[in-house]
């Protein structure tokens, strides 16, 4: 821009000197001096056209066209408002769809840990096969035919390996920890924990905003380090982002702790780059704070070296490669295991794998890539149907053009300069559309952490616009008009000047043009079956789970969780604030039946429990296992789940009694298929197995999810629990809508202990539908898809049809003057339309199956390639796509042939 | 103004007359259109309008290159010189018109056969 004018002022100064020295030669010669300078600049010519041929002849010719394309372009649509609208409309749904869903997946999938340089960063992983010395595991774990997978590593191992490394530059550990309460001024809060290791900090290379980190100091013998630091939104949320909160100190699970630091917002720990937790603690804080937490009564957590339960990650060291870096480590990991724990003769010893680290342990990766990459897939084909339109609309619109291009090829202008005009409207009206899209998804954004969030949780995350999405907004934004323009453009530029100059620009039996519209119709409608199945498959998979009986009544129940301090409620003292609790809940008007739940049903938690019955005998490694729910008198009742044999839990099952067991009919078909279980005596138990008695059987029920079918479960009375509950959740079955006894709930936990906070309210009915929440947010977005797609299926045929009766108007008139009747012509129109159907549904019923494949997985209750869908939505095609044309063939059978032979 | 004897310059030749003219030494546009109607002794009149976006395409083509520098008059402007890329162009257009030249005369000299 700049040079422009620069070299403007150039050529000024050189034309000036040029004029004035041809002047002064005049001048010498005897003229006078304005005769001189008038006949001088006038030899010389008009400066403005001298200025212009100059700058052409420098080439910088290209900007100034490009402005004067961007002007006529700009007029062009002006001209034609509606076709704008409609051009920019559907540009900014598909671009705005594309948009929102490229926010969620690259903050579920992509977003990396908010720390320097965390490409480095590397999380140590395991596998050993079966059977492997592993055996007690807390965190992440995955069990294949090969073996076990795992990135829990035992406190001694850790420390180990943390003493013998010399390949990485540091070595630190963490555990997303869970729950605990944090008792701030006298109000409790359920808060989330990370504990880490002294180095965290330094190795993660964090600085706090306010205060300082955990250090070394702070991990050394048990309870010498009573400091924590916070996240950056429970500082905003609990202390309003005061300063005065270093050196607070506030009690978490009942013990005093001191504020040391707040973290840097962004940060999220190292756990995953989603959600940050609340607080930060250091490992030796751990006995003090959470004493009981899988202490089988005689060790704690932290000297358990059979129970493998921390992440441990580590920075790349610069000069080392990963891979001599995970062959040191592997060795290290060899010889810690064997130093720490007995390992039997046939037990293998896990073998370690460096991860990469840079985005946590990323927990939700796995479940996540493939819903979302289809999502993205079929929004890709919203945008492309968009564009096809587009496509067609400029086609028509170029067809009628024709004699502008005539006169611009006539009058000099090249083909590429053409060209290169129609991909500036195309691209203009692209990048609008582009904007208005972006626009869009900035109005929703804050819909999109819903989409993935539950309904009684604050959302997970708010949608940041950074620099990625808009580089993808502007991306998608370019190749669409790339894509749309090309076909227009590139059909406008092999027009022949001397027909396009003609008054009748067609002959009548020129058929052969249309064709690109019809193949791109053709493409629209293979994508709309395509999108109008996909929308189909999974509606109707919402439906069915809906409505998949779950073994349980689900209305009208209430959950809530209590988080009890292990200091004020250790071990057995815990049975007795429960069941004071039960008690003051059943006594509350409008409640039929109250019970406690360790596993709230359809909430995704689980927890299995060794089952052995008496007489058999199992490897340890290959002892069966079952789902285990440990739970309150009044459970079955509570839940409506049917005893078909023996009895439930009564008074008399005490900590002092018989210790006793429920099972479902799951268990009795694979344990005790021939013979009556009541009265068998079962080893149970998670580490140690102890004898229970079988005293009744259940109805199946469904356990974590509404998918899943119901699996073998074992129940067991909490009463019977030693080692007490921390984390109880409660269900009460009322007799009207949950909401309305809530106060009351509260007032009765209130009223036993005043300082617990009744956590995780929701319905039985909200929690099944958090469970269903991808399938929802599918069946709503596949069928928003849909219909969408049929839309612009119907514009699009609507557009190609119109566009070809009116290029065909005289021969249609030709032919009802030879004596058609308007019926023939009528069915002629509609005929065409036809074919272009017939081939459109054939190749998206291909194309339909082949994605059937893709999303078999995701479906429930119904088979992908299900006949009533894929006959609905062919007939559904049928039905628009003949409808769109109804109104064109109908003009095309009114046309009066007089006026039609006329209209030359 | 020009009399029957001055020759209407052909296309394309403009270009060649420049460079031959800068070859002789560094002009600036006046100097130059003054000395192509020196050497050829009045005979050729160039366009003024197209000398300075001649001059510029053979800039932006890199045969010549300008600088600013004081004039006779004491006043500033832009003189041109011949860059080694500009010589070798100079030479080759100049052998192209000889063969030009050379085969037309040839043509126009044949006795009708």
């Amino acid at each position: 821009m700049t040079r422009g004018s620069d070299l403007d002022a150039q050529v000024d100064e050189e034309l000036q000197f040029h004029i004035e020295t041809y002047a002064e030669d005049l001048m010498r010669g005897g003229m006078l001096r304005e005769l001189a300078m008038r006949r001088a600049r006038a030899e010389l010519g008009s400066l403005a056209v001298a200025r212009e041929n100059s700058r052409q002849a420098w080439g910088t010719r290209w900007f100034d066209e490009l402005r004067g394309d961007l002007r006529y372009a700009l007029r062009m649509l002006a001209k034609s408002p509606g076709f704008a609208t409609i051009a920019i409309g559907s540009l900014a749904l598909g671009i705005g769809a594309n948009t929102v869903i490229f926010t969620a997946a690259q903050h579920m999938l992509l977003d990396r840990l908010d720390v320097p340089h965390p490409e480095q960063l590397r999380l140590l992983e395991w596998e050993e096969p079966h059977p492997g010395a592993v055996e007690s595991l807390w965190g992440w774990y995955d069990d294949g035919a090969a073996g076990l997978r795992s990135t829990s590593f035992s406190y001694a191992v850790y420390r180990q390996l943390r003493r013998e490394n010399r390949s990485l530059a540091d070595i630190f550990a963490f555990k997303n920890f869970g729950r605990m309460t944090a008792t701030i001024d006298g109000q409790a809060a359920p808060v989330n924990v990370e504990m880490v290791s002294g180095n965290y900090y330094a190795a993660l290379e964090v600085k706090p905003q306010v205060g300082r980190g955990i250090e070394e100091s702070d991990d050394g013998a048990v309870g010498s380090g009573p400091v924590l630091t916070i996240s950056d939104a429970f500082w905003a949320k609990q202390f309003g982002r005061s300063r005065d909160v270093i050196g607070k100190t506030i009690l978490v699970n009942a013990e005093p702790m001191t504020i040391a630091g707040v973290n840097p917002r962004g940060f999220t720990g190292a756990y995953s780059a989603q959600e940050s937790p609340d607080i930060f603690l250091p490992f030796s804080m751990e006995p003090v704070i959470a004493p009981d937490e899988l202490s089988d009564g005689k060790q704690p957590l932290l000297e358990n070296s059979s129970i493998w339960w921390v992440l441990v990650m580590g920075r790349l060291k610069p000069g080392v490669p990963a891979m001599t870096a995970n062959a040191a480590l592997n060795v290290q990991l060899k010889a810690a295991v064997r130093a720490t724990m007995s390992v039997k003769n046939d037990s293998q010893i896990p073998r370690l794998a460096l991860q990469d680290g840079s985005r946590g342990q990323n927990p939700n990766a796995d479940s996540l890539v493939k819903p979302v990459a289809v999502l993205m897939g079929l929004a890709g084909f919203v945008l492309l149907l968009a564009c096809a339109n587009l496509a067609n609309l400029l086609l028509a619109r170029a067809g009628a053009r024709q004699r502008e291009m005539s006169v611009r090829l006539a009058l000099g202008a090249g083909r590429g300069r053409i060209l290169r005009q129609m991909m500036t409207e195309s691209l203009l009206l692209s990048l609008v559309g582009g904007a208005a899209g972006l626009l869009l998804a900035w109005v929703v954004r804050n819909g999109i952490p819903r989409l993935v969030s539950h309904a009684w949780n604050p959302p997970a995350f708010t949608a940041r616009f950074n620099w990625p999405i808009f580089a993808f907004a502007a991306a998608i934004s370019v190749l669409t008009g790339l894509i749309f323009g090309l076909a227009p453009a590139w059909q406008a530029t092999r027009v022949q000047v001397s027909s396009g100059l003609k008054d009748s620009g067609q002959t009548a039996t020129h058929r052969r043009r249309g064709l690109a519209g019809k193949a791109i119709v053709v493409m629209q409608i293979s994508l709309s079956m395509l999108l109008v199945v996909g929308a189909g498959l999974f509606v109707q998979t919402l439906v069915k789970l809906v409505k998949t009986p779950l073994g349980f009544q689900s209305h009208n129940v209430l959950l809530f969780s209590l988080q009890l301090p292990e200091a004020k409620y250790p071990g057995p003292a815990s049975l007795g604030l429960l069941r004071q609790i039960e008690d003051r809940l059943a006594a509350l008007p409008g409640t039929r039946s109250v019970t406690l739940t360790t596993v709230p049903l359809i909430s995704g938690n689980a927890s299995t429990l060794t089952f052995v019955p008496e007489g058999q005998h199992y490897r340890r490694e290959q002892r069966p296992a079952v789902l285990e729910n440990t739970v309150g008198d009044d459970f079955f009742r509570t839940f409506g789940i049917p005893v078909v044999a023996g009895r439930g839990f009564n008074q008399g099952d005490t900590p002092t009694s018989r210790k006793v067991v429920v099972i479902n009919e799951s268990v009795v078909k694979k344990f005790f298929p021939d013979r009556n279980p009541i009265g068998t005596t079962v080893y149970a138990g998670w580490n140690r197995p102890y004898a229970v008695e079988i005293v009744g059987v259940c109805a199946d029920a469904k356990y974590y999810s509404v998918r899943e079918s119901a699996q073998p479960t074992a129940y067991m009375p909490y009463t019977q629990r030693a080692g007490g509950l921390t984390e109880p959740n409660f269900a009460v079955a009322t007799s009207l809508a949950g909401e309305a006894i809530l106060p009351s709930v509260r007032d009765a936990v209130a009223s036993v202990d005043r300082n617990l906070p009744v956590l995780d309210v929701r319905t039985q009915d909200e929690q099944i539908a958090a469970n269903l929440q991808q399938p929802r947010m599918f069946a709503d977005l596949t069928a928003g898809f849909g219909l969408l797609a049929l839309v612009l299926a119907s514009i699009g045929i609507y557009g190609i049809m119109a566009y070809s009766v009116s290029r065909r108007t005289s021969e249609i008139g030709i032919r009802m003057a030879l004596g058609a009747p308007p019926q023939r012509v009528l069915r002629m129109v509609l005929g065409e339309a036809s074919w272009m159907v017939v081939v459109g549904l054939v190749v998206g019923v291909g194309a339909a199956l082949a994605l059937g494949r893709v999303i078999a997985s995701m479906l429930f209750g119904v088979k992908s390639w299900d006949l009533a869908t894929y006959a609905l939505s062919s007939a559904l095609l049928i039905l628009v796509a003949l409808g769109a044309s109804w109104i064109p063939a109908r003009r095309a059978a009114g046309v009066d042939p007089m006026k039609a032979l006329r209209h030359e | 103004m020009a009399g029957d004897s001055t020759i209407d310059l052909l296309q394309g030749t403009l270009d060649m007359l420049v460079l031959k003219a800068v070859s002789l030494g560094p002009l600036h546009g006046y100097g130059v259109l003054l000395r192509i109607q020196q050497i050829s002794q009045n005979r050729l009149e160039i366009q003024q309008g197209s000398l300075y976006p001649a001059l510029y395409r053979l800039e932006h083509e890199g045969w010549i290159a300008g600088e600013w520098g004081q004039s006779e008059n004491k006043r500033r402007a832009r003189f041109y010189h011949l860059t080694a890329a500009g010589r070798r162009r100079l030479e080759a257009e100049a052998k192209k018109w000889n063969q030009f030249a050379a085969v037309i005369g040839t043509i126009l000299t044949t006795d009708s056969a």
